[in-house]
């Protein structure tokens, strides 16, 4: 069967950037969550888990109406020349949207296990804020933040709903393993799509046993 | 070192107020669970915001609120300890005593690592370590960053007794060997008359004596600590000996020797203290002879301060060496101990526990 190393080859690179992509801005929020308890939290963390639970063609509806090229975000790209609908970069960003709500709740759930007086000690030897959160709560909440990423990675894997809306189903520029099983069975070529099926469960295996064997070893860890 | 401290804390069931100049290089702070002791010592390293007034450390400001100056705490050299340690679980014991030490002062790293006798350690995580070892671990980490004031949460409370006495004498060695001035926080009288130069009695917020720590450690840190049930304990530092005749002594600064429990892995020189539990000890009106007790001293009584359960505390001056000693009301009546009066004091050796 042609084409299928570059199929996985594409899935899985689109599935890494968008997780490279979300990390910075997921772990910020997850250790805003995890730390600050002001007014409005609730509304900020429904907000984020949304696209969890939409439908996914929801939001790829929206991405397109904003990313399209008369929306408010779609004109601004525009004028810098950058084009994102229908291309490689909307299949990123549709699944890294996707894949963003499950590397904040996990990499939160780090967070939150840190004591913060860990913290307050760091500070009183001499390190400011940032550096605290560099030598303390990072490496003290680095498995929390993987099993995110992990997680993110996995779901970027499978996207279909808010990337085929957004990136359509081009062959060759926008099709992911998942689009593809679709193309192959609207087709009638149902031995392909199951091929690729099949493909694609040893690549969710990998992904979600590594997931898992973090989470394992995690609960190992001796506590202080 | 110079301590000026004139803040206010409003804590949830009453406000921290807490205005005193403190001049030693060990200083108490003494209260009951809840009377803002923690809550004192967070402010000073500066991890508690919302207080307002002033606190000056050797003449460095590092709250002024008036001046809208409150220093970070990583700007504020303050060696803090906190009671459970608070080692980081994912660094060695090494790792955690390097962690503050500032450039150019890693002599500071050695030291502190030869005072608390750490060498064996270093290799082990936290999680690996004993509850003394942590606590020995904690203080090598404050004292690694060359702190203006060590700040000691009740280093010993989370121990048991056992352990306790075992990290008590590496807190005599940091503030006899580093000379780094400390606040400690602690229930204990015995510990902190052996400790503190000078004490801070805490009751709901509120300074209820402060001064010398002689003078203010008496009556009213005892109806304060309610001290009635724990007993009271005599902590005694000094010198060993081995007299020809055999036998192990103590010389303390005074020049009052002790007989204490003989044991082999001592030799004369070594530095060492014991405990000696006020109502082990026997007092006397009388001169005492033929008396199987190895430790008679001849004494002069001081003060005679009432304890709650029936019972009174004698303070007696040995060569310059103040004793508590516990006796009943009734024998304080029958004997008639009273300030000025000469008494003599007899302990047996083994009635002195070794601290180590």
């Amino acid at each position: 069967m042609e084409g299928v190393a570059e199929l996985v080859l594409f899935t899985v690179w689109v599935a890494v950037l968008a997780t490279l992509l979300i990390l910075p801005l997921g772990v910020a929020a997850a250790y805003a969550l995890a730390r600050w308890d002001g007014p409005g939290k609730g509304v900020v963390e429904t907000l984020l888990t949304l696209p969890l639970v939409l439908p996914p063609t929801a939001v790829g509806l929206v991405l397109l109406e904003l990313l399209g090229r008369h929306g408010p975000l779609g004109r601004v790209l525009d004028a810098w020349g950058v084009e994102v609908v229908f291309t490689p970069r909307a299949v990123v960003l549709a699944s890294a949207v996707m894949a963003f709500p499950l590397l904040v709740r996990s990499a939160r759930s780090g967070f939150e296990e840190v004591d913060p007086r860990l913290v307050a000690v760091a500070r009183t030897l001499g390190d400011s804020r940032l550096r605290a959160f560099f030598r303390v709560t990072l490496p003290l909440a680095w498995r929390g933040v993987l099993v995110g990423a992990l997680l993110a990675f996995s779901r970027a894997l499978g996207e279909f709903g808010a990337t085929v809306l957004v990136a359509g189903n081009i062959p060759g520029r926008t099709q992911t393993l998942s689009l593809a099983i679709f193309q192959r069975t609207q087709l009638g070529r149902d031995a392909e799509a199951l091929q690729l099926a099949g493909v694609a469960a040893v690549l969710a295996f990998v992904a979600v046993f590594a997931t898992e064997s973090v989470t394992r070893r995690r609960g190992r860890r001796v506590r202080a | 070192m110079s301590l000026d401290l004139d803040l206010r804390l409003p804590l949830a069931r009453f406000t921290l107020e807490v205005k005193a100049r403190l001049e030693g290089t060990s200083v108490a702070v003494m209260g009951r669970s809840g009377s803002g002791k923690t809550s004192l010592l967070e402010v000073l390293a500066g991890l508690r915001r919302g207080a307002r007034g002033r606190v000056a450390v050797a003449g460095h400001v590092l709250l002024d609120s008036e001046a809208r100056r409150d220093v970070p705490p990583e700007q504020r050299r303050m060696g803090y300890v906190p009671q459970d340690a608070l080692l980081f679980p994912h660094l060695t014991a090494a790792q955690n005593v390097r962690f503050g030490a500032r450039p150019g002062r890693a002599s500071r790293v050695d030291e502190a690592v030869e005072i608390l006798e750490l060498a064996p350690l270093l290799h082990r995580y936290p999680a690996t370590l004993s509850g003394g070892e942590k606590q020995r671990v904690a203080l090598a980490r404050a004292l690694a960053t060359d702190p203006a004031l060590l700040l000691l949460d009740e280093p010993l409370a989370a121990l048991d007794v056992a352990l306790k006495e075992r990290v008590l004498p590496y807190l005599l060695r940091v503030r006899d060997e580093a000379r780094v001035p400390m606040l400690y926080v602690t229930h204990q009288l015995g510990e902190a008359r052996v400790l503190a130069q000078e004490a801070l009695l805490l009751e709901h917020g509120q300074v209820r004596a402060v001064g010398r720590a002689a003078e203010v450690l008496g009556t009213a840190a005892r109806g304060l600590l309610g001290s009635g049930e724990e007993g009271e304990e005599n902590i005694l530092e000094g010198v060993l000996h081995r007299p020809e005749g055999g036998g192990l002594r103590l010389k303390l600064s005074g020049g009052l020797s002790l007989w204490v429990p003989d044991a082999p892995e001592l030799a004369t020189g070594m530095r060492a203290a014991y405990a000696v539990p006020a109502s082990d000890i026997l007092l006397s009106i009388h001169a005492l002879t033929g008396i199987s007790a190895r430790n008679v001293m001849a004494g002069t009584v001081l003060k005679v301060e009432p304890l709650p359960v029936g019972e009174a505390a004698a303070t007696v001056e040995v060569d310059g060496v103040r004793w508590v000693v516990w006796l009943t009301s009734a024998s304080v009546r029958e004997l008639g101990v009273v300030p000025g009066a000469h008494v003599s004091l007899a302990v047996k050796s083994s009635a002195c526990r070794r601290l180590r």
